[in-house]
């Protein structure tokens, strides 16, 4: 998942593990320390099930996702700036290996090529419900291009609707890119 | 402790054992570099001249068979952990024998007889208190020679720190205490123990443990008679195919019940009912409690070896299961959840908090609160938890609606915000400046005067890139939270 603060990619990461906190334990990998459970709640992840490891220590960090990767079933990892590719890859590797879902989000410019089964940029969000000083944000649309196996290969852009509730939906099939095959 | 020679190895050439890492090898290759353990990969670059087998449980099991079946001869009640390591309790037989070291003997004795009439296997015998001491001592004796330790806690103390790998399931652990200076059981043992209870969590606790000689210990329940399972055929059993499925249906029914029970087996009686011929009864220990996969594993070993063995003659005619040594780690099944995962989870989310440290692996409660970082009470995984601060069920009036921002700062962050007569118009989002698209608020934070805060006001910024959540106080603007 690529895409910078604010284009609600956490929320969207977050989501994912509901469907899983269903039956055991799911983790989020905090970098920044900022990830807010209420929100994970929010979408439809179980209370008890959710737990957060805090970690922003560069040496420390593959090590972790790695042991984490070892055990959990579904897991929401931010992804620090300055991990390498190699330590990607690897850990990609080993959550093939274990049959883990895996959110990476990628708090840089973007991660390797290679290492996700579907990648997900978002191009840009609407807010609706606010309106200069009256009401309060309701609902909004995620503009998202999604590319990788995930697709067959196809690149297409769409949009997702989210209330606030763990009703998330895809709303639209806004592009198909037929010109552009995945990397990984 | 008994070491198993592959019959099917070319004879007096170096050899690797592995499935993905290194279970076996001879003493060319370890003296190339390579360890037990090693990744596979990593010891077939070491030793590109090793001859590499696969390892082969079930055949390892059957050949250690007549391993087990000598020393229960001598002692009853032995329990089999893997093959090639067998625990004995001496107890009793030491004053049978007349003393430990008579003991040892004449278990020496036996395998050497043994040894003469197989092909590979030689024994190294230890004795001391609990079985990870034990399993070290025999670990350090010499062949022929049984190591029998008067003080364990000194024999322990002298331990290199790898020792506990076995144990703690990983290196993790293990390679911060390096870090810290410890190199030895005895270094590790000399800390508080409450010291690593509140660095490392319950791993912590159980390396201090074995470091001290405080060898973990199951904590005994009784055992109601029904919590045995039992199958009876028809026709006996003969094929392995039907061996291994009514052993793994066994293993299935055994743990279901006692999960009902909320307990677990740390220790299984398996028992064989032959067609012709006295019943052949084995005890299998694990230091963690048996998973269905572990059982299974376990089961299948046992018949095949029995059966290869002509262990059962005329074939199988019933089977059953008895647990013991039950402890309270065994959990009762959820109507949706997923035990083993959940099992599998915690151990995980142990070593991350060994590699952390506990504050940094967390868990998160629903409180009341009118801004959204109040609203969440955080404890420490795996600990219990405190009282909540603010009470949930009140209403909390001018509280944050939702949908609540994904991401919320630890501390309010200071924003430039541009006004325009009261209006927000833009925001400064790094080195450049976005516009409001809309807005929401100002929502009033009434204060509580008495502990010093001051007022505030809440707005909800829309720009291109996204939405904030922020606070004006006093003309300054902070961050809240990001929608993102």
């Amino acid at each position: 998942m690529v895409g910078v603060p604010g284009t609600g990619l956490t929320r969207l990461g977050l989501k994912l593990l509901a469907e899983p906190s269903r039956v055991a334990p799911v983790v989020v990998l905090d970098t920044r320390g900022w990830i807010s459970p209420e929100a994970a709640w929010e979408t439809g992840v179980l209370h008890e099930r959710l737990i957060v490891v805090r970690c922003d220590d560069l040496i420390l960090w593959p090590k972790v996702t790695s042991a984490l990767l070892e055990g959990v079933r579904a897991i929401y990892v931010e992804v620090p700036v300055r991990i390498g590719d190699q330590d990607l890859r690897r850990l990609a590797a080993l959550a093939r290996a274990r049959r883990v879902a895996v959110a990476m989000r990628s708090l840089g410019n973007g991660l390797p090529s290679g290492i996700a089964h579907l990648r997900l940029r978002a191009l840009g969000v609407t807010w609706e419900g606010a309106d200069r000083g009256h009401g309060k944000l309701k609902k909004r649309r995620l503009m998202l291009e999604a590319s990788g196996k995930g697709v067959a290969g196809v690149s297409r852009r769409f949009e997702v609707e989210d209330e606030g509730t763990d009703a998330m939906r895809v709303v639209s099939d806004v592009v198909v890119n037929q010109t552009r095959r995945a990397v990984g | 402790m008994w070491s198993l020679t592959r019959p099917d190895a070319p004879s007096g050439e170096p050899l690797l054992v592995v499935d993905d890492r290194v279970t076996g090898a001879t003493k060319e290759v370890l003296d190339a570099g390579v360890s037990l353990g090693m990744p596979r990969r990593e010891a077939e670059a070491l030793a590109p001249f090793a001859t590499v087998v696969v390892r082969d449980v079930g055949d390892e099991t059957r050949r250690f068979e007549p391993v087990i079946a000598t020393v229960e001869d001598l002692v009853p009640r032995v329990e089999a952990v893997s093959p090639g390591l067998l625990f004995v309790p001496v107890a009793g037989a030491v004053r049978f024998y007349g003393g430990e070291e008579e003991l040892a003997a004449r278990i020496v004795k036996e395998l050497d007889v043994l040894t003469g009439a197989r092909r590979g296997g030689e024994a190294l015998v230890g004795i001391a208190d609990g079985p990870f001491a034990a399993r070290w001592a025999a670990a350090t004796a010499q062949l022929g020679e049984p190591n029998v330790v008067v003080d364990t806690v000194s024999f322990l103390f002298g331990l290199d720190l790898g020792t506990l790998r076995e144990s703690m399931g990983g290196d993790e652990m293990i390679d911060t205490f390096r870090w810290l200076g410890i190199s030895t059981l005895g270094d590790l043992a000399r800390l508080p123990r409450e010291t690593l209870a509140s660095r490392f969590g319950n791993p912590g606790v159980l390396a201090h443990c074995l470091a001290s000689g405080d060898d973990r210990m199951v904590d005994p329940r009784d055992i109601p008679a029904d919590f045995g399972v039992e199958m009876e055929f028809e026709d006996p059993l003969e094929s392995l195919d039907a061996v291994a499925f009514a052993g793994r249906n066994l293993a299935e029914r055994l743990l279901k019940g006692l999960r009902a029970a909320a307990v677990a087996p740390h220790s299984v009686t398996i028992t064989a009912i032959a067609a012709h011929g006295p019943p052949r009864e084995r005890v299998w220990r694990l230091a963690d409690p048996f998973t269905e996969k572990a059982l299974s594993d376990r089961i299948w070993w046992q018949l095949r070896a029995w059966v290869e063995t002509a262990g059962v003659p005329g074939g199988i005619v019933g089977l059953s299961i008895r647990p013991s040594d039950l402890s309270g780690e065994g959990k009762q099944l959820g109507l949706l959840s997923d035990e083993t995962s959940t099992i599998e989870a915690e151990r995980a989310l142990a070593r991350a908090q060994a590699l952390l440290g506990p504050d940094n692996v967390i868990q998160g409660r629903s409180q009341g609160g009118r801004m959204p970082g109040e609203r969440v009470s955080w404890s420490r995984w795996g600990e219990p938890k405190s009282d909540l601060e603010r009470d949930p069920e009140a209403p909390w009036p001018g509280a944050t609606p939702s949908p609540s921002p994904a991401l919320v700062p630890p501390r309010l962050q200071p924003i430039e915000v541009e006004w325009d007569g009261g209006m927000p118009t833009r925001v400064r989002m790094g080195s450049r400046w976005e516009p409001v698209l809309t807005w929401s608020g100002p929502w009033r934070l009434s204060p509580r005067w008495w502990t010093g805060e001051r007022s505030a006001d809440r707005y909800q910024l829309v720009t291109s890139v996204g939405a904030f959540l922020c606070v004006v106080s006093e003309g300054r603007a902070f961050l809240a939270g990001v929608y993102d």
